[in-house]
């Protein structure tokens, strides 16, 4: 149905609607309308998705001008497809409820960019047989091998728009077979195209695919980061890079290759080098000009400074560079070769590699475009063979351009095995914000949602931006249906905590297994324990064993456990749910900040029990880790222990989460350790299951939180209908119209 | 004696009962005894009516069998020939355990049946005691035409029963007893065997292998609770075991079961990251490359008993769902081995998805779709049939003219403010039009439920089902085809109707009398 949003209508493909779900596009309109960035966080299940995408595809209609695009980012590839439903579900809405402007949104068609995500032998071959030059040859020899699909697609497609009704990346391979394309540029090409673009983050945030993909994005899109709540390690991943002795060998064919290729090209083609060494001298003006007249996402790899300089003359020549590259590398070779763990900042490696090798900072800063250029002016086909030089020189780059936000450490050995030398160098990223600025400075808003963004304040501090608009959401409800429950102590009295002392403790551990053992008997169908860590699980999975409290938790469910291989994870899980779904009900067995704990769903019987057991906080001995914590301090004044705190309570948060996706849906929440219910660890969660937390579930015993289950299970086993949601938690148009829904509704949505 | 007839496939000499001598005699049907030097059972059981059988542990000085009832009780035997009583015994049990079985299922399943419909159809029993208890109708007639309709027209909730799964824990059900001197018994169960079987396919091999030549029964078992297989945390220590080779079957079959892939896109975690970053980059990345070498034994056994669980779990999971397969359809075949399972239908991934993003509570409910009610004349329906003659009809037509005519007249309609009804009048008439008066008589009507007593209500309603279940005999004769029929509708059918009609005679007379 039609709703208005604060004077903007809006087409709402449910009969239904939240009162969430009213409040949170009130505030993603005021973030539109301020051209800011937004930071919202509302409970899962409460129809964050389908809201955000109804109110900007209504903005998208209303102002036309302003926002042009809308740019979705998620996480995981199920989410992503989730998302695509979502958008046709709410345009068919919009088609049906405005027959005259149907035709017209469907010319514009969704797509999705994860056909990227082709393996990088693929990606090398297609290389070898699309790239221009490669093509350039086949117009005088027509007997090479051609790609028949890009050939199809580079002579018509891209006049062509793009049908109607094309909207997820199926639909788009089927197009593309018919008409005989490449899907795959078809994608991209669409990408320029399309009103709204659902992705994954590393499209975006990634510079070294961000660069192919999304750099001639408009401006004036939105950009949607959803489940957004661990955005700054995709940030910090994307920007770190690892040298281990292997690449470093592997690089050293890589030059040797380059080496020879140049020698035989010499021979037999000098003047192409002359040629790119006279586009050299030139600069990188084209790239300059280009950014400065705003076309492009701005690269952070490749830093302002190089674009307005022509390329140093030390590495100017082919050859030449092809020795800097070697020196280069001789000398990481030496630095690998420490026998104790050496940390240092960026200057500090620049002074010693230019006191060393001689190598200057400027020229290190060329090193991924010089080598980018050499590699097109070789006319090696196959790029995916270079990915370790093109490492080095990229980390080159980096290691040159940031004298902040960045560190270096050298580990000759892994913590764990100090005997065998395994010597790692660890360039990594501190400051998440590096790579996320030019999405933000770029694009006119930006919003980043989640399910648990809790504390909301530090999301802006160490993303480094400033956000209009940042709001709490709760979740209305006609029942109580989530019960967080926080165990502290064991029937006997036993402190149960996690924490590193008492970790082997054999009491700590008898504790835990009764806890799981009793909750077992309780709770129907499934059960997802999560552990701080996977060695942790192991040990005491190991003394449950022992102790045969495993066996005794066999009689009541089937038991399965994660383990670091996904295939195998995904098997158990697999069979999880259909233990669950035939009765006869089963425990998974699963770590936080796993792959199960960030992107699988444990709707309805899947999961009516989440039990936390400890506190997940991250490893914090890890060296990367520490000069992290280190720079967070003396840049954003966040303290180790807030910080540690907020992540381990975020990923808390998002475990327990899992089991509530929605208002039909009911969960247990059981956090095991006494250290929840200090209000530090407290007060961190989301606003959604704070509220229901209150004095009685706060350190409670193993049998008092059986008991108060039990209750709370029996409650919740009633059935549920929507007449009792309505009007309460549920809002039809009249009632949501109403003067007195819209001053509770006011109510829903926590400023901070 | 009526047994003589009976094959009798054991006879068992030196047996005591009760401190007596005597010898057993199992037969075909039942087990039996007799006290020494008489002609007669004293003991005599239906092997239907055995639910199990115990036996003495070895070693023990009395050698004894015992057979466990339905209904609780127990009758013990004790072998007492000095030389042969082990073998004795244990060709008696063997021979029961081949047997029991048989019996076990075939146990009067009729008479259950029709107790159990009995008592779940109220209406059903209430149906039974008015027809079968009065003697309106012969038992046997009521249940032919009943079973044979229930079974025809939906067998799959009466006659299917629900496969027993296996309890996830019968390992642990096996609970080692010492025996005193620092030994171990355990007690194994026919039940649980069939469950290790079902479970682990690979060591229902092994024991059919072999068990009759090369390891007594007892072995086998002894050995396979030594195996590091049982006790999966203990390492690997030699290869002469036997299972050893089942483990690595195990191994084999959850590997294929990896391989094999998840069919449900969303728990797929392979797929699950659109992973894009190279190798090297990233803040952890870089495979742990110290795997296996150096991981201590203690790590190691701890990843072989989660990975023991994950097996177990799912293999009991197959073992249970296995069953209700027809064995002939392909894709159980390969799931029997694997222990993969599964309506591949539901999984696929539009439905999922669909699933996965609907908020069922925001949308309008569909109401279940009914057929609607089609009647041409609705107060024919609502009246019954009524004498053609009578009926004044009107037609559309003559309706829509009437309309019209009203509509016309209401258009020209002036008030006439001098010639209006009398105040009087215009009372009468309301009071006449208000629900209780004249012309409301049949608002005023008070549905009948209100106004007769319900245990009135009660048997008439019984009446009523009974005489349209003998209806249902009637009609269920026609076409007259066979001259059995022919019999059963002039015959006796007439006459129950007779009776019936005659019952409700009575019971209206004996309700007159009761008013009066």
């Amino acid at each position: 149905f039609r709703l208005n949003i604060d004077g903007l209508l809006v087409y709402f493909p449910y009969d239904y609607i939240y009162p969430e779900q009213y409040s949170y596009m009130l505030e993603l309109k005021r973030t539109l309308d301020a051209r800011g960035h937004g930071v919202l966080e509302m409970p899962s299940g409460t129809g964050k998705t389908i809201s955000l995408l109804s109110l900007i595809v209504a903005y998208q209609k209303a102002f036309p001008l302003e926002v042009t695009k809308l740019i979705y980012c998620s996480r995981t590839v199920p989410e992503i497809e989730k998302v695509t439903q979502h958008q046709i579900k709410s345009l068919s809405c919009l088609t049906q409820q405005l027959p005259g402007s149907g035709p017209l949104l469907q010319k514009e068609p969704l797509c999705r960019a994860d056909s990227l995500r082709f393996g990088k032998e693929v990606d090398g071959k297609c290389h070898s047989l699309t790239a221009s030059y490669i093509r350039a040859q086949r117009h005088s020899d027509p007997n090479m091998p051609v790609c028949r699909f890009y050939e199809e697609f580079d002579a018509v497609g891209r006049q062509v728009p793009l049908p109607a009704g094309i909207y997820n990346l199926d639909d788009l391979k089927d197009f593309g077979r018919r008409k005989g394309w490449c899907p795959y540029y078809l994608a991209r090409y669409s990408i320029l195209h399309a009103n709204i673009v659902v992705y994954s983050y590393h499209y975006l945030l990634d510079p070294k695919i961000a660069d192919l993909v999304s750099k001639e994005l408009a401006k004036n899109s939105v950009v949607v980061f959803d489940e957004a709540h661990n955005i700054d390690n995709v940030c910090i991943d994307s920007m770190s890079v690892n040298i281990t002795r292997r690449t470093l060998d592997r690089c050293q064919t890589n030059v040797d290759t380059l080496q020879n290729t140049i020698q035989k090209i010499k021979e037999t083609d000098a003047a192409k080098l002359k040629e790119e060494y006279r586009r050299l001298v030139e600069g990188l003006k084209e790239a300059n000009v280009a950014r400065e007249t705003d076309i492009y996402l701005s690269n952070p790899v490749l830093p302002d400074e190089i674009l307005k300089e022509a390329v140093p003359g030390t590495i100017r020549t082919a050859e030449h560079f092809v020795g800097f590259l070697r020196r280069f590398m001789e000398y990481l070779k030496s630095r690998l070769r420490v026998q104790h763990v050496v940390q240092e900042s960026t200057p500090q490696f620049l002074k010693d590699i230019f006191d060393k090798v001689c190598i200057d900072r400027k020229p290190l800063r060329f090193c991924a475009e010089r080598l980018q250029s050499l590699l097109r002016t070789l006319e090696i086909a196959d790029i995916a063979d270079f990915s370790a030089v093109t490492l080095i020189s990229n980390f080159a780059t980096l290691v040159s351009t940031y004298s902040q936000g960045f560190t270096i450490i050298i580990e000759p050995f892994e913590d764990r095995t100090p005997t065998i030398a395994n010597p790692v160098l660890h360039f990594s990223c501190m400051d998440p914000s590096i790579a996320i600025k030019p999405v933000f400075q770029r694009f006119q808003s930006v919003v980043i949602t989640s399910g648990t963004l809790s504390p909301l304040d530090i999301y802006p501090k160490i993303l480094d931006f400033r956000p209009v608009t940042m709001a709490s959401f709760t979740m209305t409800l006609a029942r109580t249906c989530l019960c967080p429950l926080i165990v502290g102590r064991g029937n006997d009295q036993v402190a149960l905590s996690s924490k590193f002392e008492t970790r082997e403790d054999f009491a700590v551990i008898r504790n835990y297994g009764n806890l799981l053992l009793e909750m077992s008997a309780i709770v129907p169908d499934g059960i997802v324990a999560f552990f701080t860590s996977y060695v942790y699980m192991e040990n005491i999975v190991a003394s449950w064993y022992e102790q045969g409290i495993l066996e005794n938790i066999q009689r009541n469910k089937l038991i399965f456990i994660e383990t670091p291989d996904a295939a195998e994870t995904s098997m158990a899980l697999e069979k999880y749910q259909e233990a669950c779904e035939n009765g006869r009900g089963a425990i998974l067995l699963s770590v936080a900040r796993g792959k199960v704990s960030e992107g699988i769903d444990f709707v309805h019987h899947f999961g009516r029990a989440v039990i936390m057991f400890g506190v997940p906080y991250v490893y914090t001995q890890s060296r990367i880790l520490k000069a992290r914590l280190e720079y967070l301090r003396d840049q954003f004044q966040i303290r180790e222990n807030d910080f540690l705190t907020f992540d381990a309570m975020r990923h808390a948060a998002q475990c327990v989460g899992r089991a509530i996706r929605g208002k039909t849906d009911y969960g247990l929440m059981i956090f095991a350790d006494k250290r929840y219910a200090r209000a530090d660890k407290r007060g961190k969660l989301p606003r959604w299951i704070q509220e229901h937390i209150n004095d009685g579930s706060l350190n409670l015993t193993v049998d008092e939180a059986i008991q108060l289950s039990k209750h709370f299970l029996r409650q919740m086993a009633q059935p549920f209908r929507q007449e009792d949601q309505l009007g309460l938690s549920l809002l039809t148009l009249e009632q949501l119209e109403s003067e007195e829904m819209l001053q509770k509704i006011s109510q829903i949505a926590h400023q901070t | 004696m009526a047994s003589l007839s009976e094959e009798v496939l054991l006879v068992v000499k030196k047996v005591r009962q009760r401190k007596q001598d005597g010898t057993l005699y199992l037969m075909a049907e039942r087990i039996a005894w007799g006290p020494e030097g008489k002609d007669r059972f004293t003991v005599s059981h239906l092997y239907a009516d055995i639910r199990c059988q115990k036996i003495s542990p070895d070693g023990k000085a009395k050698i004894q069998l015992q057979l466990v009832l339905h209904t609780g009780e127990s009758t013990t035997f004790h072998f007492s020939n000095e030389s042969s009583a082990l073998k004795d015994r244990d060709a008696a049990k063997e021979l029961l355990q081949q047997l029991l079985p048989k019996f076990k299922k075939k146990a009067n399943k009729e008479l259950e049946e029709k107790n159990r419909m009995l008592q779940e159809d109220p209406v059903l029993f209430q149906l039974y005691k008015d027809l079968v208890v009065s003697q309106v109708i012969s038992a046997d007639e009521f249940w032919a035409n009943r079973l044979g309709d229930i079974n025809n027209t939906d067998p799959a909730p009466y006659n299917n029963k629900q496969e027993v799964g296996i309890s996830g824990a019968f390992l642990a059900d096996i609970r080692p007893q010492t025996d005193g001197c620092n030994g171990l018994r355990y007690n194994l169960t026919a039940d649980i065997i069939e469950s290790i079987f079902r479970t682990y396919p690979a060591v229902k091999q092994k024991y059919s292998e072999n068990v009759p030549h090369n390891l007594t029964e007892k072995e086998f078992w002894t050995r396979f609770f030594q195996s590091h297989y049982f006790h999966r945390d203990r390492i690997n220590t030699g290869t002469q075991d036997i299972f050893s080779e089942c483990a690595k079957q195990d191994e084999k079959g959850l590997k294929s079961m990896v391989v094999q892939g998840v069919k449900n896109p969303l728990v797929d975690l392979l797929s699950l990251e659109d992973k894009t970053l190279d190798e090297g980059y990233g803040v952890s990345s870089g495979p742990p490359s110290t795997s296996n070498l150096n991981r201590s034994v203690k790590e190691s056994s701890n990843a072989a008993i989660i990975k023991r669980f994950n097996h177990h779990s799912a293999m009991v999971l197959a073992a249970g769902s296995r069953k209700g397969e027809t064995p002939t359809d392909q894709a159980s075949e390969t799931s029997s081995t694997d222990g993969n399972s599964r309506d591949s239908d539901f999984f696929q991934p539009p439905v999922r998805l669909q699933e996965a993003i609907e908020y069922e509570d925001l949308q309008r409910k569909n109401r279940p779709k009914t057929v609607a009610l089609n009647l041409k004349k609705s107060d024919r329906y609502a009246h019954g049939p009524v004498p053609l003659l009578s009926q004044h009809y009107t037609t559309s037509q003559d309706i829509i003219n009437s309309v019209n005519h009203i509509r016309h007249e209401m258009v020209n309609y002036k008030p006439n403010l001098t010639q209006v009804l009398s105040s009087t009048a215009a009372t009468s008439a309301i009071a006449a039009l208000s629900p209780g008066g004249v012309l409301m008589v049949a608002g005023a009507q008070q549905a009948i439920n209100q106004m007769v007593p319900t245990e009135v209500q009660g048997e008439l309603k019984h009446l009523y089902a009974a005489a349209g279940e003998l209806l249902r005999h009637f009609w269920s004769c026609f076409p007259v085809n066979t001259p059995f029929l022919e019999e059963k509708l002039t015959g006796h059918l007439e006459e129950m109707l007779q009776t019936a009609y005659s019952k409700f005679h009575i019971w209206q007379t004996r309700r007159m009398m009761r008013k009066t």
